[in-house]
């Protein structure tokens, strides 16, 4: 693989970033593609912001500079707006409308981003925006694999169904490998409607 | 996980290519280079090195595989977290002179811990290899401090490796291990939080797996004295200019040279991986030659002026932290003589402090290059900064059934922040968070442990003041056998007066959960009980506490802050994470809120009327207080006031003695807070069916003696200046207190408000009638002054009927209020017949004369009153005033039971000395000159007595004057001439003309009767002219009020002075759900509770069930329900 992909998952501590981050970093070693990520999470247990970074191909490390992601991951919409910066023009963005207010917004002491706002922003602004909405029937804890099966549909990701059922297999117990492929399967059919 | 595991013990004759994290890797490096054993603590970010060799050790103790893996349990590694990180190299180093080799690992500041053993071993000798990992965190993402630990291996003489990638760090480690045999010295591998935090590809290899055994030799290097030091000292410097060092060197320290290249690059750590991603991007590649350290102490002097020497234009250096590398290449080319420009920190982005990225080093580059093809090829999408900037942040916070905020929020019940001048010192870890908004209940925080000796040396400063308080330590469990028990040992020691907590959750909890002496899992360990360790020593309290029970932990606190000495508080809960947390020892019921009592008023819909609880934030936290802690749980539904004066916000303000607030609440409602304090009739108190009831009159005396507060109007003031004008004009007929009470709620509402009355000055029947000696007249004259102040005109001495009518007000203003109270007295024909007016009084004629002092005293003399009601009392009682030897008989056709006149008025009347003839009748009246003689039937037997008196008073009932009213006629009741009113607002249905006080037909005739009909009239006018939505607020009440009409008895708790009142509400918790409570948001803070719409929600997702919120909450909205959760 020659081409460079930075993808950058963003969400807070509990969503399964790691969880999905490790996922990709599997199925980008099963499809031989070189693969690196650099993550933060401190006080992710304690109900922090967690992002971490996964860069595939050559001459990459696992970090992303400002206005360099290809993808952005978001498990948490104010967490997914944080990434902002990372966006340049060709980024494609998948958004859950999932929301965990932050105690400032529980105090009333600052109000929750505007989503519409948000969205129509980067419709403007970069190549896509797929925003997850009206989604039930899965878990909570699941919608980091809806939202891993929605990227996977968009052309140039660089990690295929295949191989991503793969890394599911090997790397999740026994009892949890249905419902997490049902949670992906189910984010790949879904059609987001402006 | 254990999958994980076996791949890291396996040897692999083909590499197994994995992509891990540069802690996997260092992990893997010990494991390829054969460690024997692993002594360690935790601390992010070096934490993931010392779990792979938990796991390891946990795998490997399992009897079942050895079998099952024999490859992967030949090699048993020893494991353990230490206590701290001196214990840990301690005795890695001891396991290395027993010939075993040591991994020890530690985070940055550990180091720091660790330095005494680390600076003197290099001068004895080790034996089997042994590598120190340390990582430091350049930016500070978890840590204290950003120091920079490289600094340690020139301090202590030691080699250091400096990995830039996971590859690195597996190769570096594994090289460590050599060199540290070959040296017989310590070696340090320094990572930083990139570094160990990086997953990138590498191999696993190769595994020899040989056991060393241990050995003991008796050689003299064992044995540090000073005599050997120097000789030693010399030695150690020799070792590092061993060739074995060189072998390594070469492998890290290279030079990556391109003919003509210009420009040269030193680079060191994971700023190398940076500057290779970014000069990847450059069109003119040749243009660069890079040296990259990985070996960096020594100090790599020849490769570094091999560089120097290349003919580069200029060369930069960059690295994290402090110009270590610099520095030294500076010194090499000043010795050499090299004239190269050397840029380093100080250089664009190149700063000491804060970690590099991607983007800083992209700037230095193109800075110090200007070359254009390094710029990120992408466009950046605009405006960026300004979003991410306004977005909310989300600090991390104790989770959701954590058991250190209940702990926190016990000691904020016990010494609330903005009232307590108590010094919380917190300590490192989870407990730090304590420090964070909501609970904010630290007020120091520094490096780990240091909590239990600040406090002690906080203690002994403010031993020579008056300073009584206690200062407080608090520190997690871990904490306290890290460091915080040799401190506590010192204050134990030196007898400080402080209050020691040890937040014990059962485990290090910030670091992902590891075992410590206090709380271990393992069987091969021996767990230290606290509680008997600490009073071993000698502390004077020791308790240990189950926080969620808020009512124990609270009065323990009290307990421990009052003892004098050391008090210890062991605070002992799992954290949620441990599997005893969900083992159950918490609720397995659903909690719930009600939303009817969350958020929400009883007493009004409009959140916009003033209310006291916009100002009054601790009455929540009294409140919350009490919740748990009286005896006596009082509705204050139970307590109406018929102004609705908020009484339990006035009590708790009272509780936490803030007593200027409690006045405000009063004022809030009405004018009149001393002489409600003096007279009020107290339905409040007299229709509670409560067995205890809150004694809100008295209280409403005692705030209002306090002349501060009483003489404060501020408040009122700044509603009244900040109000929207309505430009609408009111007249008030009458200056009672019904009349004023209006003209009080308006004008603070933005009306322009004019009052009439026929008297000189404002304060009705309050000021003319009432007698002196029942309230504080000053206080009235300075409560009715301050309308004047607020803005509006009083106009005295002007009469209804003749200076100006109903009809003439309502056409010039927008509304009127009539509010002119009963001024004519009911005469008795018997009285007005035959006796000459120098004899006689009305009730009203003789009060006003009292008040006016215009009956002087003279020598004592015969009274008799007619009438049972209060005019009459007072009356009674003025005549005793007068000279108390007046003898004074009151007559009435009721029985003494059924006295309209307030009981307690009658019970002071009798006291005082007055003769009550009950059930009786006045039938016959003689003037014989000297005196009257009163001929006076009982009803019950017709027997008949003869009274004389010097002057007869009738007290016999007032009625209104209705001749001053006459256009009001059609709504004038035939029977009593009161005026009928619709009695939610007022209105007299005669175009815009509204009644309040005792001319309405049905009102209560009381002062508290008078005000809330005033009040209610307001309501009526807002209603009518700006269309306001709400109703009076204080409706329920007042219908209460006016509905009841039996006599009350005298409440119990009836304190006649300050001491008994305020010990009488001890114990007291008087409570009603608040509109602006926000206390769980304010003070607790849960993550699982979300305001929405105002109302709380709770998450469920994060919910443990821990209950904790049902004692919180001061509205009671919280409870469990009884659908029991599964386990």
């Amino acid at each position: 693989m020659n081409n460079k992909t930075k993808i950058q998952v963003a969400g807070v501590g509990g969503q399964g970033v790691v969880f999905l981050t490790n996922l990709m970093v599997e199925a980008a070693l099963i499809s031989d593609i070189p693969v690196a990520t650099s993550e933060i999470h401190g006080l992710s247990q304690r109900g922090g912001s967690v992002t971490a970074s996964i860069t595939m191909g050559e001459n990459t490390y696992g970090f992303i500079e400002k206005g360099g992601a290809d993808f952005l991951l978001g498990l948490e919409l104010l967490e997914t707006q944080r990434c902002l910066s990372y966006l340049h023009k060709s980024s494609v963005v998948v958004a859950d409308d999932f929301k965990i207010t932050p105690y400032s917004v529980n105090a009333g002491t600052a109000p929750y981003p505007d989503t519409k706002k948000f969205v129509k922003n980067l419709e403007k602004q970069i190549q896509k925006i797929i925003l997850i909405e009206h989604v039930s029937g899965i878990k909570d804890i699941l919608r980091n694999m809806f939202v891993l099966g929605v990227a996977s549909t968009v052309n140039n990701f660089p990690l295929t169904n295949e191989n991503i059922l793969k890394a599911v297999h090997q790397n999740v117990a026994d009892y949890n490998i249905e419902s997490t492929i049902e949670a992906f399967a189910l984010g790949r059919k879904y059609k987001y409607e402006k | 996980m254990i999958k994980k595991t076996i791949d890291i013990l396996t040897s692999y004759s083909t590499p197994r290519k994995v992509c891990e994290m540069g802690n996997v890797a260092v992990a893997r490096g010990a494991i390829e280079a054969n460690v024997d054993g692993v002594f360690s603590y935790p601390g992010t970010p070096s934490t993931e090195i010392s779990e792979v060799f938990s796991h390891i050790n946990s795998f490997q103790s399992r009897k079942e595989n050895t079998e099952k893996y024999p490859e992967q349990t030949a090699n048993k590694i020893y494991f353990e977290y230490s206590i701290n990180e001196k214990i840990a190299l301690e005795k890695a180093i001891a396991y290395s002179i027993a010939n075993k080799s040591a991994l020890c690992v530690m985070k940055n500041v550990g180091m720091n811990v660790a330095c005494d053993a680390l600076m003197s071993i290099t001068y004895q000798t080790i034996l089997a290899p042994l590598v120190i990992v340390v990582c430091d965190d350049p930016g500070c993402h978890s840590s204290s401090n950003e120091q920079d630990s490289r600094y340690w291996g020139k301090m202590a003489n030691v080699p250091v490796f400096n990995p830039s990638t996971p590859a690195e760090s597996l190769a570096q480690t594994k090289s460590a291990f050599l060199l540290s045999a070959q040296l017989k010295l310590p070696v340090m591998v320094r990572l930083t939080t990139r570094v160990s935090h990086t997953r990138g590809v590498f191999n696993y290899g190769k595994l020899s797996n040989k056991n060393h055994a241990a050995t003991f030799e008796r050689i003299p290097e064992h044995i540090n004295i000073p005599a050997k030091t120097a000789a030693a000292h010399a030695k150690l410097l020799n070792k590092l200019h061993s060739d074995y060092i060189n072998e390594h060197a070469v492998k890290y320290n290279q030079i990556i040279h391109r003919q003509n290249a210009n420009i040269g690059i030193i680079t060191s750590g994971v700023t190398t991986v940076y500057v290779k991603e970014i000069l990847e991007r450059s069109a003119i590649k040749n243009n660069y030659s890079i040296l990259n350290l990985g070996l960096i102490y020594p100090f790599p002097t020849a490769i570094v002026l091999e560089f120097l020497q290349l003919s580069l234009k200029k060369i930069i250096v960059i690295e994290e932290l402090d110009p270590i590398i610099e520095n030294e290449v500076r010194v090499i080319a000043q010795q050499n003589k090299i004239k190269t420009p050397i840029y380093g920190k100080g250089f664009s982005t190149l700063l000491p402090t804060g970690e590099f990225s991607l983007d800083s080093i992209e700037k230095t580059l193109f800075d110090f290059t200007k070359d254009k093809s390094l710029k990120n090829k992408n466009t950046p999408i605009k405006n960026t900064e300004n979003i991410v900037k306004k977005l909310p942040v989300r600090p991390p916070t104790l989770c959701a059934g954590c058991p250190h905020r209940a702990t926190f929020y016990a000691l904020k019940l016990a010494v609330p922040r903005n009232i307590s001048d108590v010094i919380l010192c917190g300590d490192i870890g989870c407990n730090g968070l304590g420090a964070l908004p909501p609970l904010k209940m630290i007020d120091t925080i520094n490096h780990m442990g240091m909590s239990v000796s600040m406090a002690q040396g906080l203690s002994e400063a403010f031993h020579t003041s008056n300073q009584k308080n206690k200062t407080v330590a608090m520190l997690g469990d871990g904490t306290f056998f890290h460091s915080g028990v040799t401190s506590l040992l010192n204050a134990i020691y030196t007898k400080a007066n402080i209050l020691v907590i040890i937040f014990d959750n059962r485990t290090i909890g910030m670091t992902g959960h590891q075992d410590h002496p206090g709380a271990t899992h393992l069987n091969k360990y021996h767990q230290i009980d606290l509680l008997p360790f600490i009073r071993g020593m000698g502390a004077q309290y020791v308790e240990s506490i189950f926080p969620f029970n808020l009512k124990e932990s609270f009065s323990k606190i009290n307990e421990a802050l009052a003892t004098q000495g050391v008090s210890v508080i062991v605070a002992k809960s799992p954290c949620i994470f441990l599997p005893e947390f969900k083992e159950g020892s918490i609720y397995r019921k659903k909690i719930v809120v009600d939303h009817s009592r969350c958020n929400t008023c009883d007493n009004h819909e409009d959140m916009q009327i003033a209310c006291a609880r916009c100002y009054s934030p601790l009455n929540n936290l009294s409140r919350a207080k009490l919740k748990i802690t009286a005896t006596h749980h009082v509705a204050a539904q139970e307590q109406l006031c018929p102004a609705n004066i908020c009484n339990h916000g006035f009590f708790n303000s009272i509780i936490e003695e803030h007593y200027p607030e409690a006045v405000k609440m009063v004022r809030d409602k009405m004018l009149f807070s001393r002489t409600c304090g003096d007279i009020c009739h107290r339905p409040c108190e007299l229709l509670s069916k409560n067995k205890t009831i809150v004694p809100i009159k008295n209280l409403k005396r005692f705030v209002s003696s306090f002349d501060e507060s009483f003489f404060d109007f501020s408040t009122a003031i700044e509603r009244t200046k900040t109000a929207q004008k309505k430009n609408k004009k009111v007249a008030i007929v009458g200056a009672g207190p019904a009349g004023l009470s209006s003209a009080y709620d308006l004008i603070r509402e933005g009306y322009t408000v004019d009052i009439f009355d026929k008297e000189e000055k404002p304060g009705g029947m309050l000021k003319y009638i009432i007698p002196f000696f029942r309230m504080d007249k000053t206080g009235l004259d300075y409560e009715t002054s301050i309308l004047e102040e607020l803005g509006v005109t009083f106009f005295g001495n002007k009469l209804l009927g003749k200076d100006f009518t109903i009809n003439d007000l309502s056409q010039k203003y927008d509304a009127v209020v009539l509010a002119i109270g009963l001024w004519k007295s009911k005469k008795l024909e018997v009285v007005e017949n035959h006796v000459p007016d120098a004899k006689k009084h009305t009730a009203l004629s003789f009060l006003k004369a009292i008040n006016t002092h215009s009956i002087q005293a003279t020598q004592p003399s015969n009274y008799l009153i007619i009438g049972g009601g209060n005019s009459a009392i007072d009356s009674a009682r003025a005549a005793k005033k007068i000279n108390p030897n007046n003898t004074v008989t009151l007559v009435c056709i009721e029985s003494r039971e059924n006295m309209p006149a307030f009981e307690e008025e009658i019970v002071h009347a009798i006291e005082e000395g007055v003769k009550i003839i009950p059930e009786s009748s006045v039938e016959k009246v003689i003037d014989c000159n000297e005196v009257v003689q009163c001929t006076i039937k009982s009803l019950l037997t017709d027997n008949t007595q003869i009274i004389s008196c010097d002057t007869i008073i009738t007290a016999i009932g007032q009625s209104p004057n209705t001749e001053l009213f006459s256009e009001l006629s059609e709504q004038t009741d035939k029977n009593s001439s009161l005026i009928h009113i619709n009695n939610k607002n007022g209105f007299t249905h005669f175009k815009n003309v509204f009644a309040a006080g005792d001319i309405c037909q049905g009102n209560h005739q009381s002062v508290i009767g008078a005000i809330a009909s005033g009040k209610r009239a307001a309501t009526g006018i807002r209603q009518l002219l700006e269309n306001y939505k709400y109703g009076y607020e204080g409706i329920n009440a007042l219908d209460k009020l006016n509905q009841s009409s039996g006599k009350y008895s005298i409440p119990k708790n009836n304190f006649t002075n300050e001491v008994d009142l305020l010990e009488g509400i001890k114990g007291m918790d008087f409570y009603q759900a608040c509109a602006k409570c926000n206390h769980c948001i304010d003070n607790f803070g849960c993550p699982a509770m979300i305001k929405v719409n105002g109302k709380i929600e709770i998450d469920y997702q994060k919910c443990t069930n821990c209950g904790l919120c049902i004692d919180v909450c001061p509205n009671n909205a919280i409870t469990f329900i009884e659908e029991v959760i599964p386990a």
